[in-house]
């Protein structure tokens, strides 16, 4: 067999490696100089998932990420987002199962001004009684906004068969009970608990050079942060095999999904044969699965997997929609295109295929500050400090043999946990 | 703001007229190309609606010497990415690939264009894809609201449907029908915009994939009228309607608009700050007043796409079906605000900034700044449209968007999706508030 070459010619031509410094404290500024970027974006990062809540304390990871915005100490609510889009900016957050960041993109004249707002917002947030009660009327509007669509409902039921007993079966979101019982008191507590030094991860990216925002940044608000300690071990996933089917109401179209435990996003090979495996059976026209389920049998409107890289075991995803007459042809259908995956090796072609599609989706990401900063901050956060290019290096490291007998192998349908969903 | 160019003149034009403008840019090695056909949805022939975006699909699946496995093979196997769909004005083919790439891929945006296969199979399964693509979009609430409003504001008309069609209509395209379409592309006037690593020989390189048969096209022209382009049948509805559609869900989905201009217009760019002074950002009017103020809604926001006719101007919001009454009020309100007060210049000032922070946002990768200059080019408006519009933003004052607000926003119609006890008392709310005909409070021209 040829040995691996680089299929996709200079890999990341002009740029830097990340800048990377520690504070006092733990806390950890990292960022890149990308120079045509017409933005910088300021991503604060920190290890206050969901995953880290008590039982009582469902959803508020995110309800906090909501009630920051609401003020802090030294800033009014709605101060924040007014400043910062008065300066031409944009800001918003995200609350994951792992981790949850706020993100400003600013023009970089700006960026100093808007680096400190963003740090007081996220660092002090003032969780005051009446905003805290009309922040929970929101979340509750979300929570039935996202209940109104059949497909996110039949997700999360999926994810319940899949991860018992562990949080990643459990909805960001929360329950709608645990949202009314919950108490400032106790959302400050878990601010407390979590928003501490060895925790967070402030990353930068944008045109840097000539900006003293790292240093603004070593000297500010972050390094005043108590110097909590990173998190234990996190609770290791193990995804429960089964089948279940479910009635939805408002459902048009039958689902099939179907959900895979894959290695830990720390396994940056095994994540990295993992993206190479979805995308050998699912991504684009000419994909396995896409080819015989939707070109040639025409069973399906769409069928996708993905993986989902997350800290206690990454997720493989996949979603069919058809019609409820044809869910069993469809699931045999996928069971086939397995074996036969599993039984012929994978010829040239379709390994050239492959292996550029998952290069090309990583370079493109490179673009902006925004999913830069983001693959940094995400990186730094956890702990994982390889260079831009490992991932590159991880895909070169498979060999179309070797991604059977392992990646491939571990997409075995016997092995997923199985959710059909028919409309009521 | 610097307007020294007046009109772009295009890079070069191919034999026929084709205008192509590349911008490059430095960063990773990537080409990013735009090739907008003008007519899309909103040209879609009398009972074919859906046959614009049919086309589109199919052209994707073979074009000259490559049918659709091969096609397939030859963007996949350099892991690019090429789309095909209609948007309501025009036909939008989109490339992003590796700068190196560039040889073998950019060439078929032309043959997809002038050589498609249309085989019947593949028609076939595009127009199959897409009949279950229009079922299961009828699970989303917003997206029933959407099409309802649709419907209110522009009828049959051009605008009254979604690019993916009606289900009747699109069961009887033929691919006959398509090749018909197809023949006609460019009449209208097409433009193709890159950007990126551009290689050295683009010129030849496109004109020699047009294999000696010129395109005739040419840059498209501006359209300024305050009506959809070509209305081919029935008449928009009367302004404010209330259609409701009763869901059984959790929410009860708003939303409010009316048709306006097209974004050559001059009254566009009052109406977008006014757009960018409602609801961009979360400093944002219907932001601050419907979520941080009084808990309404997580989704509150105001929809206001580019269009080469009469642009809808939507506000819209969900919230949960015992707050409609107070939430039907409070949009009612914050529509008519628009026309009875001038905005302060305080909030004034925050729309200029975000309308200029919007530009920022939308050059961050080649793919949008290609996406930005060929959408201005295809409405016949000239490169640096936007920077004139940064200019002119500045001169405007609050009383000038009311005004405009005046001109436009007169009369509202109201789509309701949700459970029936919502939709009674967002009904008595429009009912009590007179409906949202304020003509009567319109000054004397």
């Amino acid at each position: 067999m040829p040995s691996p070459s680089r299929c996709c010619g200079p890999l990341l031509p002009g740029l830097e490696q990340p800048n990377r410094r520690v504070l006092a404290n733990g806390a950890e500024l990292v960022s890149l100089d990308l120079s045509e970027a017409p933005l910088i974006c300021l991503d604060f990062w920190c290890r206050a998932g969901s995953v880290f809540e008590a039982g009582s304390e469902s959803g508020m990871a995110h309800f906090l990420e909501h009630m920051v915005f609401k003020g802090s100490h030294s800033l009014a609510a709605g101060e924040f987002d007014r400043r910062i889009e008065a300066l031409g900016g944009s800001s918003n957050a995200a609350t994951g199962f792992d981790d949850v960041h706020y993100h400003v993109l600013i023009p970089p004249r700006a960026a100093p001004e808007a680096l400190e707002l963003l740090l007081d917002l996220v660092l002090e947030p003032r969780l005051e009684g009446e905003a805290f009660a009309m922040e929970r009327q929101v979340v509750l509007e979300e929570l039935a906004q996202s209940e109104d669509q059949p497909e996110e409902v039949a997700v999360q039921q999926l994810l319940a068969m899949a991860c018992p007993g562990h949080a990643y079966g459990l909805p960001i979101l929360g329950r709608r009970e645990a949202l009314l019982a919950h108490e400032p008191e106790a959302m400050a507590a878990f601010h407390q608990r979590l928003y501490g030094g060895g925790r967070c991860v402030l990353a930068l990216a944008g045109a840097l050079a000539g900006t003293d925002l790292e240093s603004r940044a070593a000297e500010g608000a972050l390094a005043s942060l108590d110097p909590l300690a990173g998190p234990p071990p996190l609770d290791p996933l193990r995804v429960q095999p089964g089948e279940r089917r479910l009635e939805l109401p408002r459902l048009e179209a039958a689902r099939l999904l179907m959900a895979w435990g894959q290695p830990p996003a720390r396994d940056l090979h095994g994540v990295m044969g993992g993206d190479l495996a979805t995308s050998l059976l699912a991504e684009g026209r000419r994909s396995r699965l896409v080819a015989r389920l939707r070109e040639q049998l025409q069973l399906v409107e769409s069928v996708d997997l993905d993986l989902h890289p997350m800290e206690c075991g990454s997720l493989a995803l996949l979603e069919a929609v058809c019609d409820p007459d044809d869910l069993p042809a469809v699931r045999a259908a996928i069971h086939t295109v397995w074996e036969e995956v599993m039984a012929e090796p994978v010829l040239a072609p379709e390994w050239s295929r492959v292996r550029r599609l998952v290069t090309n989706s990583y370079r493109f990401g490179m673009e902006a500050p925004g999913n830069v900063a983001g693959l940094i901050g995400t990186g730094h956060l956890w702990g994982r400090y390889e260079s831009l290019e490992a991932p590159l290096e991880a895909i070169d490291a498979w060999d179309p043999e070797t991604l059977r007998a392992e990646a491939l192998a571990s997409l075995d349908p016997r092995r997923a946990a199985v959710l059909e969903a028919v409309p009521a | 703001m610097t307007t020294a160019i007046p009109f772009t003149v295009p890079s070069f034009s191919l034999s026929g007229g084709l205008p192509v403008v590349a911008r490059s840019r430095p960063g990773p090695e990537i080409l990013a190309a735009r090739l907008v056909i003008r007519g899309g949805s909103g040209a879609d022939p009398r009972h074919g609606r859906g046959a614009h975006q049919l086309l589109a699909g199919t052209m994707t699946r073979g074009c000259g010497p490559l049918d659709a496995d091969a096609l397939a093979d030859l963007v996949e196997g350099a892991g690019a990415a090429l789309r095909a769909e209609a948007h309501e004005d025009s036909l939008v083919l989109g490339l992003k690939c590796a700068a190196t790439d560039t040889p073998d891929l950019l060439p078929l945006l032309l043959a997809m264009t002038r050589r498609p296969l249309l085989a019947p199979d593949q028609v076939a399964i595009e127009r199959q894809l897409n009949l279950q693509t229009l079922q299961r979009q009828k699970e989303d609430p917003y997206q029933l609201a959407h099409d309802q409003l649709l419907r209110q504001l522009y009828g049959e008309g051009p605008y009254g449907h979604d690019p993916l069609g009606v289900e009747g209509e699109l069961k009887a395209i033929s691919a006959d029908q398509l090749g018909d379409l197809a023949a006609g592309l460019g009449r209208q006037g097409a433009v193709l915009v890159l950007s990126g690593t551009l290689s050295d020989n683009l010129q030849s390189l496109l004109e020699d994939s047009l294999e000696g048969l010129p395109w005739t096209t040419h840059l498209p022209l501006a359209s300024t009228e305050g009506a959809p382009p070509h209305a081919f049948t029935g008449v928009p509805a009367a302004g404010g309607s209330l259609m409701a559609l009763e869901q059984d869900t959790e929410q009860l989905v708003l939303m409010l608009g009316c048709p306006t201009v097209p974004l050559g217009h001059p009254d566009a760019l009052p109406l977008r700050l006014l757009q960018t002074h409602l609801g961009l950002g979360m400093s944002s009017r219907l932001f601050v007043v419907m979520r941080e103020e009084r808990g309404l809604a997580y989704d509150v926001g105001v929809s206001h796409p580019a269009r080469c006719g009469a642009a809808p101007f939507v506000m819209h919001l969900s919230t949960s079906a015992d707050r409609a009454e107070e939430a039907t009020t409070c949009l009612l309100e914050e529509w008519r605000r628009l026309l009875e007060e001038p905005l302060d210049p305080a909030a004034l000032e925050l729309a200029r900034a975000k309308y200029i922070g919007q530009d920022a946002m939308g050059r961050q990768t080649c793919a949008q700044i290609a996406e930005r200059l060929a959408l201005v080019l295809s409405h016949g408006l000239p490169a640096d449209h936007v920077e004139r519009c940064l200019a002119r933003a500045a001169e405007l004052d609050g009383t000038a968007l009311q005004q405009a607000a005046r001109r436009w926003l007169p009369q509202a119609s109201l789509s309701l999706v949700g459970p029936a006890p919502a939709l009674a008392s967002a009904t008595a709310a429009w009912e009590a508030a007179g409906g949202m005909d304020l003509s009567r409070s319109r000054t004397p021209a």
